[in-house]
């Protein structure tokens, strides 16, 4: 086992969200500002305050697992599969003769509910039935590492498999521990990323009940990203897959290399369950950065959290402007939570995802309704309705959570040296 | 319209609990269970189906040498389904 620092390469990327089921989807619809929110059709809403959200194409979804010959389970694990399969796929890993025997590839993945549909289910039947309404695989099925161990079996790895539990840090955390897996020699090759799909009557009412979610109607105008009439956040369901892999066995093997990863932080707010703080924020991201050994101003994009709540998005300025100085006036900031809604515990993946396809293109997506930035948030340098050519190839990636808990990855470009 | 058959009804329960997607109409009295992909944990759920439809109760030894789906449909014929 080798545990010097190890460089890391993404050599594999999948995504399963409400602008498309495929990556090349996902960044055509980015470049053309095209957002995925839209009236809910997996529950009936009328009883609900906000009946809009970011939904996959469920029949899109369907066909993708009957060409796996699965049928539709649970749907976080579904999206999950969707996006592993593409991810595995790039990355070599399911075609031809695999580069890696089972038992070095881990699963790692986060998750904010976990098998909502499932927990729905079963409550439903209890409450109809008592417990004899209970089927004899509620369990398996419910379990949070459901989804994870799902992808091990279908895909048949035996390395680690387990959930990071974090809130809307989760896939974040789970990116940042299979980094730090591989960086330190105790792994060569996981799949990581997250997922989240919870739109039951239950899950989402609780959400429509805690009064974050926007109250503007219009789907396309409704999540607006530090613009000064936001109204709150909308959430999305979804899944975002990588492979992340040591970078020498990829060079090694003639993998094609999507990006890096290079730096991670992860602290703790310790203070409210729900209001975010800039002093936790801001040490997350100077941990990341001191992790990839990189100034602050050597950044070239950020993917920030962006909630669209008035809270989040007021504290993650306020955090930037800290850690990057006079530096938060040059860094591009890019929200992609307007276009696929806030996926939860799978946001982290699907941003970071989002993130690398920018850097590889050298050019950020447009941020959606974004037409007049807040006072409180306007000093940054927010991507406006144009994408935008960058000028590094280091990005951030921040993901803050309910519970306090704040992860920061570092992102590079994929070079040639 | 005539009431579905036992076999029927049978195949519905199979089609609804299992996880891989399969011809259905090609499961006959002959297919086995394991040919189904039902492994040991997910054939609780399947005898718990049948229980719940058929309305009747099965052991683990009424089922332990049953392996065809023919052979489910006799146990349920045996017990009074119809």
């Amino acid at each position: 086992m080798n545990h010097s620092r190890r460089r890391v390469a993404v050599t594999g990327l999948g995504i399963a969200s409400a602008i498309g089921l495929d990556e090349a989807s996902v960044w055509r619809r980015l470049l053309a500002g095209e957002g995925g929110i839209a009236p809910l059709t997996q529950l009936d809403t009328s009883d609900f305050l906000v009946g809009i959200g970011g939904e996959a194409d469920s029949a899109g979804v369907r066909e993708r697992l009957k060409e796996l010959k699965r049928r539709p389970s649970d749907r976080a694990l579904d999206l999950a599969v969707v996006a592993a399969d593409d991810a595995l796929r790039e990355a070599g890993l399911i075609d031809g003769d695999p580069p890696y025997e089972a038992q070095e590839v881990g699963v790692v993945l986060g998750t904010g509910v976990g098998s909502a549909q499932s927990h729905f289910d079963g409550f439903s039947a209890f409450f109809d039935r008592g417990v004899r309404g209970l089927r004899p695989t509620t369990i398996p099925r419910c379990m949070y590492n459901a989804i994870s161990s799902g992808l091990s079996i279908q895909y048949r790895l035996t390395g680690p498999n387990y959930m990071v539990v974090s809130a809307c840090t989760s896939a974040t955390n789970a990116i940042g521990v299979a980094f730090r897996s591989i960086r330190d020699g105790y792994a060569d090759v996981v799949l990581t990323g997250g997922s989240d799909g919870f739109f039951d009557p239950f899950f989402y009412g609780v959400w429509n009940n805690l009064g974050v979610l926007s109250s503007i109607e219009d789907p396309a105008q409704a999540i607006r990203p530090f613009d000064a009439d936001r109204q709150g956040t909308i959430l999305g369901e979804g899944a975002g897959m990588l492979v992340l892999e040591a970078h020498d066995r990829a060079t090694a093997r003639g993998a094609q290399i999507r990006g890096e990863i290079v730096g991670y932080g992860e602290t703790s707010d310790a203070a409210h369950r729900t209001q975010p703080s800039p002093d936790g924020q801001a040490l997350a991201m100077e941990q990341a950065l001191a992790d990839a050994a990189l100034a602050p101003s050597e950044l070239g994009l950020i993917s920030a959290h962006g909630t669209a709540t008035q809270a989040n998005d007021s504290c993650e300025s306020e955090s930037i402007r800290r850690v990057l100085g006079g530096a938060a006036a040059q860094v591009p900031v890019i929200a992609s939570k307007s276009y696929f809604g806030h996926t939860l515990g799978a946001s982290g993946a699907l941003e970071t995802i989002v993130a690398l396809l920018a850097l590889e293109a050298g050019t950020a997506p447009p941020n959606l309704n974004l037409d007049r930035p807040d006072p409180e948030c306007g000093d940054l340098c927010l991507v406006r309705d144009e994408p935008r050519s960058l000028t590094s190839p280091f990005a951030m990636k921040n993901s803050f959570g309910f519970g306090g808990g704040n992860g920061v990855l570092v992102l590079r470009a994929a070079t040639s040296s | 319209m005539s009431e579905p058959t036992v076999l029927q009804r049978l195949r519905d329960i199979l089609e609804a609990s299992a996880e891989e997607d399969r011809d259905w109409s090609q499961v006959d009295r002959t297919t086995t269970i394991e040919s189904l992909g039902v492994d040991s944990l997910s054939i609780l759920d399947l005898l718990y189906d049948i229980e719940q439809e058929f309305g009747i109760s099965l052991s683990g030894s009424d089922v332990v040498s049953i392996q065809t789906v023919g052979e489910i449909e006799a146990l349920l014929v045996e017990r009074g389904a119809h």
